[in-house]
């Protein structure tokens, strides 16, 4: 519970410093190049094989319905209301989230952040606020980016038993695809980015006792932001019903 | 104890310094939890003057220090720094305050993501000095002369000696063209002639910016080369103060346990 509120008082602590000038753009633009165009290959491989295992495995239970041509649309929307984002979000939760708790809790007790301080620069900011923006902006970009490459392996898929053309295939899943299915999932992979940001940035920023605390924070980071990203995933799926979106 | 040799020459002249009081630390109270690090500790330092504060490791040598810049908010007590009040300062104002305070970590605590050139260009980035003929790339290098170490411009943190790291970081401290210096343990864990040389350094750096020192240290190698003036901080009060000189002629068994290998 102390936890909880500390995580609380950091969240709104980033709230307050990410709209107050001055602004570390290029620092920001750094963090973006480093947890979002760096993460594209890991996150490229896995909606790739994402998609195809869906397409594969989906097959048999709608053959068993004789309903085979209903599989682009129903991985498509799988992929792109649920698996992508969450996915996704957990990728980034052990690739930028253990990399942002071992940074900042490395920097932690060397004092550098300390000596950023001391310099005249607000260290939260700089290594804080630029951060946990990049993880908001960058996510929805890689969702989108995961959900079009794994509806891609999902017509590889459907085409490893049968024929079925691109131009129809896209017709299926657009046809399946609804405002509501692609909004929401945006929206909670915003909120995915922000728990992964601050999660990651509160663990390297409270590091204590040296380097067996720059372990535990990269560890405890990457629990921490996947726990997060499912209760996220319950409470985006609640809000959804109870708003008549699904 | 073999670094005495190293260290030959005696303390600098008290030419030079002012009147103006630059730090004045009154009654200062600090403790964590049922330790209590400082118990109303007291420090002047006026313009141009290296103030030695000499206690044991543990002592709270470096949370004063810290509570000067304001890394620690004392529990009780007054410090104005360059005339203003450092506990009443919001963190913009304080920030503003920092630019006039170098601070050299006993780690050097250099960012180890950037070069040595990044390094010493993030202050500059933040608070330029517009100095007339002078661009970020010139103050580096001119930096970077003043240590010696001009060939490490484009290292990183960890290919360099710790005395190398001493130096950028010193470097480092001194880009801003601070009116205020605080060293803590500025020759911890270097070799008796590192040790010297970075002492001789800040010196010379000293003495060409005209900078006041609050230096942090139980070396009493460095007391005897930087120090004008000595205060000894003993279970978080001041125990005793004065010149190297002095201090060495005292028979108080606190202060000459200092002595014990001199």
């Amino acid at each position: 519970m102390l936890e909880v509120g500390a995580v609380s008082r950091f969240t709104g602590r980033f709230f307050r410093e990410a709209f107050r000038s001055r602004f570390e753009w290029r620092e920001l633009v750094r963090q973006a190049y480093l947890n979002g165009y760096l993460s594209l290959p890991l996150v490229a491989i896995t909606a790739f094989i994402m998609g195809l295992v869906l397409t594969i495995q989906s097959r048999p239970t709608l053959a068993e319905f004789g309903a085979e041509t209903m599989l682009p649309a129903m991985v498509s929307i799988s992929v792109v209301r649920e698996i992508g984002p969450v996915i996704t979000a957990l990728i980034c939760a052990g690739r930028i989230g253990s990399s942002m708790g071992a940074e900042l809790g490395s920097m932690k007790v060397t004092e550098q952040i300390d000596a950023m301080e001391v310099s005249g620069t607000n260290p939260f900011k700089y290594l804080v606020v630029t951060r946990v923006w990049s993880t908001i902006l960058m996510l929805p970009l890689l969702v989108v980016l995961a959900d079009a490459i794994a509806i891609w392996a999902c017509y590889i898929g459907v085409n490893m038993k049968g024929t079925v053309s691109w131009s129809l295939f896209q017709q299926q899943v657009f046809d399946s695809l609804v405002f509501n299915d692609v909004a929401p999932a945006l929206i909670k992979s915003v909120f995915f980015g922000l728990a992964i940001g601050v999660v990651g940035c509160y663990k390297g920023f409270t590091t204590e006792k040296g380097t067996e605390g720059v372990g535990r924070a990269a560890h405890s980071a990457v629990v921490l932001a996947s726990l997060l990203i499912f209760i996220l995933d319950l409470l985006a799926v609640q809000v959804t019903e109870i708003l008549g979106l699904n | 104890m073999g670094t005495n040799a190293a260290f030959e020459s005696d303390a600098p002249p008290a030419v030079g310094i002012g009147t103006e009081e630059v730090i004045v630390v009154r009654d200062l109270w600090k403790a964590f939890g049922a330790n209590k690090v400082l118990q109303g500790f007291d420090l002047t330092v006026r313009r141009g003057e290296n103030v030695m504060v000499l206690g044991k490791s543990g002592s709270g040598k470096s949370v004063l220090i810290k509570c000067i810049v304001g890394l620690l908010r004392p529990d009780k007590g007054s410090i104005t720094v360059l005339g203003e009040d450092a506990l009443a300062l919001d963190n913009d104002a304080l920030d503003r305050l920092r630019v006039k305070i170098g601070f050299l970590f006993q780690s050097s605590a250099l960012y180890d993501s950037m070069t040595v050139r990044e390094n010493l260009e993030f202050p500059l980035r933040r608070h330029w000095i517009a100095q007339e003929g002078s661009d970020s790339e010139t103050l580096v290098k001119e930096a970077l002369e003043n240590v010696g170490l001009m060939s490490a411009i484009d290292m990183y943190p960890s290919e360099l000696s710790g005395g190398m790291r001493r130096r950028i970081g010193l470097a480092r401290t001194l880009i801003l063209k601070p009116e205020i210096v605080l060293y803590d343990e500025p020759t911890t864990g270097l070799d008796p002639i590192t040790g010297k040389e970075i002492v001789e350094l800040i010196l010379r750096l000293q003495k060409k910016y005209g900078t006041s020192s609050v230096i942090i240290s139980h070396d009493l190698n460095v007391a005897k080369l930087a120090a004008n003036r000595i205060a000894v901080l003993y279970e978080g009060r001041n125990h005793a103060e004065g010149s190297y000189d002095e201090l060495r002629a005292m028979t108080d068994p606190k202060v000459k346990q200092f002595f014990i290998f001199m």
